[in-house]
């Protein structure tokens, strides 16, 4: 069938046409856009087009103090909103010396996880849309907000917490929080067999994932892919043990990784790393300390940081996440550079995977990277 | 290799000018010449620092220079090396690094755009994320973000006109 | 009522009825402009379920009736929501998310987000809060059903009547030929 349509004469040519893929386009995540120069249904060229999404939090964060900034870098990254206070605040944690109590440490990476449970329900959702398969954006959505109601509870917020400040968490945890969540990862846990036999045992969600994107070991690397994606393709790393921050040094967790490197290597890495949070969580809540929750921190409004510069980065659902932050000694900070998780998967390594692929794919290899755009629009 | 061993070899092995600082330890700095950025580059690369994380300016407006830097990362040796360089804040330009790293070409196009420097042999300067823009790079320290602010967008009289 | 010519058709009384109609069927735009954006999934599906109140996403604008402005509006996006905006066919609606679109909100002074949406396009209500709440939203959406069927949501018929106020401003932003602050040497 796919040979009668595709079949041209001899001297027949697909007329090569711009598509302006985005970022008014369903199949868009986010506010993006991607100029193709198409050729029949076959990619020849792309263009990304960012910035729309772009705020200036590179600027606005040296014009604001130190602990007024928490406010503001949330709002980086969406659905993933954590990960930035607590680069944020260890950055400022190290320039100064403070050292975190270790309760703290562990409410920190509870609440990390929670947030990439969220971000990976996200993404199954997201695979779910690009696939037509509605069903499983329908589920992840309302499973996500049993996390959700999790924050609001903590922290009176759902989406943007504000949780995490320079030298612990804001407060402690309120009573009966614990046995709820623990509640709610026993409900993920029996859900996620329910995924895997709507989406990973499903035979038509696999061939359509499958070879998608392939990507090899060097490659990824070269193009600065991380994360798990980065997994996917069979390196085994991971910030949060090679690199430890919170309290990653003390929970002991395996790193899965798969041998493929295509849409669906990433797809299933996805799935066997919402197991690994899951564990995550259990033991840190099984561990978790006594303690004060705060550091002995300055008048917050008029703290000073010490001069230097230090680089940040933490594991997020899509990649490595980093600030790159220099101080003065005055009480803002002089210089703080954001390098989003999917900036090279979105920007650079698109540019030459998706050539030869097919329109309809791009959509879908969006979703399996997990490009995120406002993380590389700041 | 460990951070020690790594900062011994670079030291016996580099031979130009250099200045290495330890930031943590799993993080360390090394500061060379304008002109040597490319040999520092290469030589670290050729030492498995093959992922580049990072490129970014950083304006010392009261030196009258711009720190650039360089951010690296090793899987085998799990070190991040932050590599850095002075330029002439009155002649921004430094050689490019394209031809190391396919992705170095979108951090500078990035840069170029948000600091106005120019990297020498990557021409590919159309704008990136801004939208018609006519003032000066809005990441030098400079420009005035509110000001400009209140200007284009902060046109709340005229509103009343119309009601 | 039979209604057999044209004059039938412009009288008040079918206006009524036709406002009634469009209220139990407003097919928002599928566009995602900022933030806010986040909390339409979970509006949409099974907790809040959007879908009783007769809405639905629509992929492209010329059959969609609302166009949300989820959020803040950095000046290049201003310009794909202009277009989008004038593709979509009248009846029409612009419902602005958050504080941002009101007063610029935390991004008040950056030099990339604009500060009032009002100045570009017509803006039928606003829902505040940072990020606004599903319950929020589904409380705006109903507000907003209430003042079409008044017949009071005539933000498109204002965009017409000053389309040349609008459109200068829309330029100062989108089409400057001169710096805006003065270069100093």
């Amino acid at each position: 069938m796919t040979e009668i349509l595709t079949y041209l004469g001899k001297d027949e040519q697909f007329e090569k046409y711009e598509l302006f893929f985005g970022p008014n386009h369903p199949g868009m995540h986010g506010n993006f856009s991607y100029i193709l120069t198409v050729e029949g249904h076959t990619i020849k060229k792309v263009d990304p087009d960012p910035g729309l999404l772009h705020r200036g939090f590179e600027k606005l964060a040296e014009r604001r103090k130190w602990m007024q900034n928490i406010a503001l870098i949330p709002r980086i990254c969406v659905p993933e909103p954590d990960i930035n206070e607590v680069i944020y605040s260890i950055a400022v944690e190290k320039l100064m010396g403070v050292e975190v109590p270790l309760r703290a440490q562990y409410i920190r990476t509870i609440i990390l996880e929670m947030a990439r449970l969220g971000s990976f329900l996200f993404g199954f959702g997201g695979i779910g849309g690009a696939t037509g398969l509605y069903t499983a954006s329908y589920w992840s959505f309302s499973d996500r907000d049993y996390l959700l109601d999790l924050f609001e509870w903590l922290t009176g917020a759902r989406v943007y917490h504000m949780f995490i400040i320079p030298g612990g968490v804001r407060r402690d945890l309120p009573s009966g929080w614990i046995e709820k969540l623990l509640e709610t990862i026993d409900y993920l846990q029996k859900r996620l067999y329910e995924y895997d036999r709507l989406i990973y045992n499903n035979p038509l969600i696999v061939k359509r994932l499958k070879g998608i994107g392939k990507l090899t070991k060097d490659e990824a690397i070269e193009y600065g892919i991380t994360g798990p994606n980065l997994r996917a393709t069979g390196v085994k790393y991971d910030t949060r043990k090679m690199v430890p921050y919170a309290a990653y040094d003390r929970i002991d967790f395996e790193i899965p990784t798969q041998t493929e490197g295509d849409g669906l290597a990433r797809a299933t890495q996805k799935r066997e790393e919402f197991q690994i949070s899951l564990d995550i969580i259990k033991k840190a809540v099984k561990d978790l300390p006594d303690g004060p929750v705060r550091a002995k921190m300055p008048n917050p409004l008029k703290f000073k940081v010490p001069k230097g510069d230090v680089y940040v980065k933490i594991e997020s659902s899509r990649g490595e996440h980093a600030y790159y932050i220099v101080s003065d000694g005055s009480d803002k900070p002089y210089r703080m550079a954001v390098r989003g998780g999917s900036y090279t998967a979105g920007l650079v390594l698109a540019q030459k995977i998706l050539v030869g692929m097919r329109i309809e794919d791009v959509a879908l290899w969006m979703a399996t990277m997990d490009i995120c755009p406002p993380d590389f629009d700041r | 290799m460990e951070q020690k061993e790594l900062i011994k070899y670079i030291q016996e092995n580099f031979k130009y000018d250099k200045n290495i600082q330890k930031i943590d330890d799993k993080q360390f700095s090394i500061t060379v010449e304008k002109d040597k950025i490319l040999n520092i580059l290469s030589f670290l690369k050729l030492l498995d620092f093959k992922q580049l994380a990072l490129i970014t300016a950083v304006d010392w407006i009261k030196e009258n220079r711009f720190e650039v830097v360089y951010i690296l990362f090793s899987y085998s040796h799990i070190q991040q090396i932050l590599v850095k360089t002075f330029i002439d804040r009155d002649k921004p330009e430094i050689e490019t690094i394209k031809t190391l790293w396919e992705v170095a070409s979108m951090y500078e196009r990035d840069v170029h755009e948000f600091f106005g420097i120019d990297f020498i042999g990557n021409d590919d300067k159309r704008p990136l994320i801004l939208h018609n823009w006519k003032d000066k790079p809005p990441l030098r320290k400079d420009f005035d973000s509110l000001k400009y602010s209140n200007k284009i967008f902060g046109k709340f009289k005229k509103d009343e006109e119309n009601d | 009522m039979l209604l057999t010519s044209t004059k039938d058709l412009k009288d008040k009384g079918f206006e009524e009825i036709l406002n009634f109609f469009r209220k139990k069927s407003l097919w928002m735009l599928h566009y995602c402009t900022g933030c806010g954006a986040v909390e339409l999934p979970p509006t949409m599906t099974s907790r809040w379920d959007m879908e009783r109140f007769g809405m639905g996403p629509m992929a492209t604008p010329r059959q969609a009736d609302l166009l949300l402005i989820t959020g803040y509006l950095s000046v290049k996006s201003l310009k794909r929501v202009i277009y989008t905006y004038e593709q979509m066919q009248e009846p029409k609606w612009v419902i602005a998310f958050g504080s941002c679109p009101i007063n610029g909100g935390i991004y008040y002074d950056s030099y990339s987000v604009i500060n009032r949406l009002a100045l570009y396009l017509p803006v039928d209500l606003s829902i505040e809060g940072c990020m606004p709440r599903p319950e929020a939203i589904i409380d705006g959406f109903t507000k907003l059903m209430k003042q079409i069927e008044k017949g009071e949501a005539i933000g498109y018929k204002k965009y017409k009547e000053n389309y040349e106020w609008y459109k200068k401003n829309q330029r100062e932003v989108l089409e400057r030929t001169t710096p805006v602050l003065e270069q100093e040497e």
